[in-house]
């Protein structure tokens, strides 16, 4: 069998063929079409198949991880839509949280709202917090609002009931009614999309799903169509926020579950590779452009938290729209090779502004004027003036230390090479407080987890921030520009069931806890058949669960099969122990309460297994490029460095630190200690001794 | 010692920032009430030995500028020699604290190989320490702070990691929800211990010289910029005077006057000539009346420095012993909370003279009611307590913002929160139309709430002002309108008195309007586009649009009328609606 991933980024679409039986793992790029992102996919997809003899009707699956929905919502492009909300609660969406996101600055402002206030539409009805109908629909106001929304030319209506969650049945008639007077006019309901209890952060995701919906399934449609034009007769499938995928139909429906699928990718590539070098603890480490993002792996799966926010101002928590779907647990930090470097009460502050691609660092010689985290690594040595991007595009040195000279060394007295070192140990130790944030704040130590490093600046920064905090070993991938396309291809079929009803733990909940995963997984399995699922289909069942009287919970993994009384005292166990690795502390007199009850419905793909290098009698000196001097304080300086081509390393290959191995898309830096090996995936795996 | 290396102090500067926000995320999550877990009515922040504060999270400025001073109090009732690993001091006295029993200070020493190195420091609004009215924060009838409830000086809670019990007996006995008072008090010290490792961590990371030196230039820097940045400020004196609509029913305004004086890179904000102290629970202790005049310089100045001690120095607050900003003990204060926005109106507004184009209008008023009673679900007592926050004042370049908080800084309490744990409906929550002050860039709206009570017999605390004295205006921008709390809004509708105390009965339904805020310039030089949207957004009415604003729009087909526009603003620009300007002098 043959699967297709196709990931588009914001320049580059990748691709990766796989072939199941073999192993074998062809990739391709195609710059991405912005305007229809289908068109760069069909021509690169033709492209990479053309290439290797492969007709789109062998491809049994093409699975995409898509920027468009998310894209959609940042630049505010999405199509014409409408609230419709309970009386009395026109502006729950507008009003927000209230919390000020900056204590100081008179002058911040709020997320634009993805609806004006004019098109949200209030109806007569209320359901009570325990799903009791207090005010019955009415039906005849909602039949004169759809008419007056069509008037107004909407595109997709959003619904949001207040506890709808707790009973959906008002919500769900609306959906009719649309359908009565509207068609197919695209419609999401609160109680299908985040059926999850705090009014505004539900209407947010809501309203998120309703006005990327239409565009998102413009899009998905085209795409489909013109690959099955080119004889594709396989499914396709879209990456979901998660970590699983679902069918490009399903998806269309709820695509605010799929907006941070890129991301995603990359998480599931990190596993893989994690695997492949036996490791299935990891820390996914992703550094672009313009932000870094840290993931905590553990025994292979990643976290899946509730709660996401998108749209943030300068990155700052809380002033963005919240997400309230499944999505991997992820901080991302302004933190990439375009961040600019500034000075603030006479310490370097890197980030989060950044140069972007245009006009980039200094040295790109596009105009760029302000120092950068790339301009940095070029005048350390870590990075090759002559081959970057495999030499496509030289890199001005004089360029960049003059322009840490004059922002960042004169003004504070130092040297160009210390403020530079200076650049690069202040956005590390940035990323070493997040890879923190993700691990200790979770209760987990960083220093029992590999490194798994990608990104074009990840492999720089990887292993002095792996040495920041305890990490022994670091693994870079092979081909690491264009492997979040793979990790596609790792992605399981998976759904993510929730319903919140707040239950005390205990004797008498039982028989209700038994009947909401009973449903949960009806709906679960349903979901895994529409979605063509072969293979095996596994039901795993968890509980939101907290002391009673607290806010926010812990999630629990709940056994299979009816629910008995040994299982409560089990449970109770369980959630005091994680408890107490979260905060350090448990209280076993505690009443316990349920509050979200969870089904993860999966279909397993087979793992992925990749080929395999030939281990050739050559020998290191065949990889070496020429020697150059590079600044590593840990060895007291610029040191002459080994440089190697890791296109030309090969299995068993070893190499000592200090040295730097390059490649196209990025660069290695093993600081002095560190010893690499290639692994017979062709995977480097550095060790770091941890000595001094 | 050398010169610090500025690289490493760049990272301790951070790494003690992300602490604070760490310790932040834990006391929400382990917390009971929703006043913390939901508002975040709660603060963190960390000290060095000597009880300076060094680092802060992003939480509310009475706390945050409060928390200093009660450290130095818990340090005078037990000497830093005295402490030991596992400590925990509480305290919430009406003086040594933030100025009411509600908020409560837990701190802890930090040990690293035995030596002191530094405190950790968190603060919450407990919804209940007991008195006379259920939330504590009574107005009326209230002459003294015992009456106010459980009064906590410098204790240990904590002793060796475990709670003292019977501390914890005491406290239990004396609230009226003892699960989240005493389930806030714990998640304060769970907040401490989280802090108190990661100092350690970075301790034995840069070694306890280096610490010591980075907390130390962490201060210095923070005053140079300081320093630097009121250096930008022209030097003078700059006064405004506002009312207070009263403490209660039938008493008088309170007059709250304001002098800053510029001179140089110092600061003095001087309350004399404002109010005495009044026999009310309103009283504004002057750690509290510190906190805002420190926020309101913040604000004013570069609000990219680093909080800590450095940016207490040059600022100097006066106000007489005696005095509505600073009353002797025992003078009640539970109800300060609305004050935290008057000061920051009158100095913005008084500082409008020096920094026309920084400062902005006055901001909605905050109300901070409580509702008490049984609750029948359970059979006991609950404290339903409220946040309701309008929004800021219009700024020299654009409109206020609607329903975002000001000054005070916390979140709302979700609608869905408070009916699942509180026997309440809430039966709107929304923005009123034309109760933004006009302008050339308007205010932000007030804010409806209405909540129906659903058990029998329960005492409501109104805690609201800005009902008589509107929020005003600058530069020619218009008043926001006044606030009001109604009872059983409709034909036979009551007002309650925006500081009285009720019993309320079943089905009763409480309306509180909050009051919108202060337009900036004349409204016939706002943009007509701005008007329309608006106009359409229905937070203006046409009829507004037409006589404030001077613009003529066509509401069939969603445009201005450019000719009756004009002809309108020709007639309009002479118009009334300014609103009052300070006297500076």
């Amino acid at each position: 069998m043959r699967r297709l991933g196709v990931d588009t980024g914001g320049t580059f679409t990748d691709f990766v063929l796989l072939d199941d039986e073999t192993g074998v793992v062809q990739v391709w790029k195609h710059l991405t079409t912005p305007e229809d992102p289908s068109i760069g996919i069909l021509k690169g997809s033709a492209e990479l198949l053309a290439q290797h003899g492969v007709r789109f009707s062998d491809v049994a699956q093409v699975v995409h991880g898509m920027t468009i929905g998310a894209n959609v919502v940042i630049e505010r492009k999405g199509a014409r839509t409408a609230l419709i909300t309970t009386r009395g609660f026109r502006d729950t969406l507008h009003l927000g949280r209230q919390k000020r996101y900056d204590l100081y600055d008179l002058f911040i402002d709020k997320p634009t709202p993805l609806v004006p206030r004019y098109l949200v539409k209030e109806v007569s009805e209320r359901i009570a917090y325990d799903g009791r109908i207090l005010t019955p629909l009415d039906e005849g106001e909602v039949r004169v609002i759809v008419r007056d929304l069509l008037n107004e030319g909407v595109r997709s209506i959003a619904v949001c009931l207040l506890h709808a969650y707790a009973n959906p049945v008002h919500e769900r008639r609306i959906a009719e009614i649309i359908k009565e007077e509207a068609g197919d006019l695209a419609v999401s309901l609160s109680s299908e999309i985040a059926p999850l209890y705090r009014e505004y952060e539900r209407t947010s995701t809501t309203v998120i799903n309703a006005y990327i919906m239409p565009a998102v399934r413009d899009y998905v449609d085209r795409l489909t169509h013109s690959l099955r034009e080119e004889g594709l007769e396989g499914t396709v499938y879209l990456m979901q926020s998660s970590g699983g995928i679902g069918t490009a139909e399903t998806m269309a429906r709820q695509p605010v579950k799929a907006i941070e699928s890129g991301p995603a990718a990359g998480v599931l590539m990190a596993i893989v590779y994690g695997r492949l070098a036996g490791e299935r603890d990891v820390i996914s480490f992703d550094m672009g452009g313009t932000t870094a993002k840290v993931s905590l792996i553990e025994r292979g799966r990643p976290h899946v938290s509730d709660e996401c926010e998108i749209d943030k101002i300068r990155l700052r928590p809380g002033s963005g729209l919240p997400v309230n779907v499944p999505t991997i647990d992820m901080i991302e930090i302004g933190a990439g090779g375009g961040s600019i470097a500034q000075i603030h009460l006479g310490i370097i502050k890197v980030g989060p502004e950044s140069a972007g691609a245009d006009p980039g660092p200094i040295c790109y010689g596009f105009g760029g004027t302000r120092p950068t985290v790339t301009d940095a690594d070029l005048v350390l040595g870590y990075l090759n003036p002559d081959y970057f991007l495999g030499g496509r595009m030289r890199l001005d040195v004089d360029g960049a230390r003059r322009g840490i000279e004059e922002s960042i060394a004169s003004p504070l007295g130092l040297d160009a090479i210390r403020a530079a070192w200076g650049i690069h140990e202040i956005v590390t130790s940035n990323m070493a407080a997040a890879t923190r944030a993700v691990s200790v704040e979770r209760g987990r130590d960083p220093r029992d987890f590999s490194l798994v490093a990608f990104g074009g600046a990840g492999p720089i920064h990887a292993t002095r921030l792996a040495r920041m905090i305890g990490i022994r070993r670091v693994i870079l991938p092979a081909a690491a520009g264009v492997a979040s396309a793979l990790g596609l291809l790792a992605a399981d079929v998976k759904f993510e069931l929730v319903r919140t009803s707040v239950a005390r733990w205990e004797q008498g909940s039982l028989d209700l806890a038994n009947e909401l995963f009973r449903d949960l997984e009806e709906q679960g399995l349903a979901l895994l058949r529409q979605s063509l699922a072969r293979g095996d289909q596994l039901l795993l069942r968890s509980a939101d669960m907290r002391y009673v009287g607290q806010g926010y919970q812990v999630n629990i993994p709940v056994p299979s099969g009816r629910l008995s009384t040994e299982h409560l005292a089990a449970l109770r166990r369980a959630f005091d122990d994680t408890y107490a690795t979260i905060y350090g502390y448990s209280d076993a007199s505690a009443t316990l309460e349920v509050v979200n009850w969870k089904v993860t419905a999966v279909s397993p793909q087979r793992e992925i297994s990749l080929p395999t290098f030939e281990r050739a009698g050559r020998n290191l000196g065949d990889a070496a490029k020429t020697a150059r001097p590079v600044y590593f304080p840990e060895a007291g300086g610029f040191v002459e460095c080994a440089v190697y081509d890791r296109h030309h390393l090969f299995e068993g290959a070893a190499i000592s630190g200090p040295a730097v191995v390059e490649e196209r898309e990025s660069t290695t830096l093993l600081l002095p200690g560190d010893v690499g090996t290639v692994d017979v995936y062709g995977n480097l795996i550095v060790t770091a001794s941890m000595g001094g | 010692m050398a010169e610090i290396d500025p690289i490493t102090l760049a990272v301790v500067w951070n790494s003690m920032i992300n602490i604070c926000e760490e310790m932040g995320y834990v006391l929400c999550r382990t917390a009971y009430s929703e006043a913390v877990r939901e508002a975040q009515d709660m603060s963190t922040a960390l000290f060095d030995p000597q009880g300076r504060l060094v680092a802060q999270g992003v939480y509310t400025p009475g706390h945050l500028g409060a928390m200093r001073f009660a450290l130095g109090h818990a340090l005078r009732a037990y000497p830093a020699e005295t402490l030991r690993p596992g400590d925990g001091i509480l305290l919430n006295d009406i003086a040594m604290g933030a100025g009411h029993l509600p908020d409560m200070f837990s701190f802890t020493p930090v040990f690293h190989q035995g030596r002191l190195v530094a405190f950790t420091g968190s603060s919450a609004h407990h919804i209940d320490v007991g008195g006379a009215a259920p939330g504590s924060q009574a107005v009326e009838g209230i002459v003294d702070t015992y009456q106010e409830g459980l009064r906590i000086i410098p204790v240990k809670y904590f002793e060796n990691d475990r709670p003292v019990e019977q501390v914890f007996k005491f406290i239990e006995a004396n609230v009226r929800v003892p699960e989240k008072v005493v389930g806030d008090i714990k998640a304060q010290m769970n907040a401490n211990r989280i802090g108190g490792l990661r100092i350690c961590a970075l301790i034995e990371k840069y070694g306890l010289p280096t610490f010591n030196q980075c907390l130390e230039e962490m201060i210095r820097r923070s005053e140079a910029a300081m320093r630097a940045s009121i250096r930008e400020i022209p030097d003078g004196t700059y006064a405004f005077e506002d009312y207070l609509d009263d403490v209660g029913r039938n008493t008088d305004p309170v007059k709250v006057r304001v002098t800053v004086t510029i001179e140089g890179d110092e600061v003095a904000v001087d309350f004399t000539g404002s109010g005495p102290q009044t026999e009310s629970g309103i009283n504004c202790y002057i750690n509290f009346t510190y906190a805002y005049a420190l926020y309101s310089l913040r604000s004013l100045t570069d609000p990219t420095i680093p909080q800590n001690e450095g940016c207490f120095r040059p600022l100097k607050v006066v106000a007489p012993e005696g005095s509505f900003f600073n009353p002797r003990h025992p003078a009640p204060g539970g109800g300060r909370a609305i004050i935290a926005n008057r000061i920051v109106d009158c100095i913005m507004s008084a500082m409008s003279q020096a920094l026309p184009q920084r400062a902005i209008a006055a901001c909605s008023h905050f109300s901070n009611a409580t509702v008490g009673g049984l609750d029948p679900r359970t059979g006991r007592p609950f404290v339903y307590y409220d946040l309701l926050m309008g929004g800021f004042g219009a700024r020299p370049v654009k409109d206020g913002i609607d329903g975002i908080a000001s000054g005070f800084n916390t979140g709302n309490i979700p609608v869905e929160v408070y009916e699942i744990n509180y026997p309440v409906l809430i039966e709107r929550q929304e923005y009123i139309p034309d109760s933004a002050g006009a302008g050339k860039y308007r205010g932000g709206t007030g804010i409806r709430k209405d909540v129906r009570i659903l058990t029998e017999k329960v005492r409501l605390t109104c805690l609201s002002d800005r009902q008589r004295f509107v929020p005003f205006g600058l530069f020619g921008g218009g008043p926001g309108a006044l606030g009001a709390t109604i009872l059983n809004p409709g034909p036979n509708e009551t007002r309650l008195h925006s500081k009285g105390v009720y019993p309320l009965l079943r089905g009763d339904v409480i309306s509180f309007r909050v009051s919108g805020s202060g337009g900036w310039g004349h409204p016939s030089e706002r943009d007509p586009q701005a008007v329309l949207r608006d106009v359409r957004d229905g937070l203006v009415s046409a009829e507004q649009a037409r006589n404030v604003y001077g613009v003529a729009i066509d509401t069939s087909t969603w445009t201005v009328l450019a000719e009756e526009t004009a002809a309108l603003r020709a007639g309009v620009r002479t118009g009334g609606h300014s609103g009052r300007r300070g006297d500076g002098h």
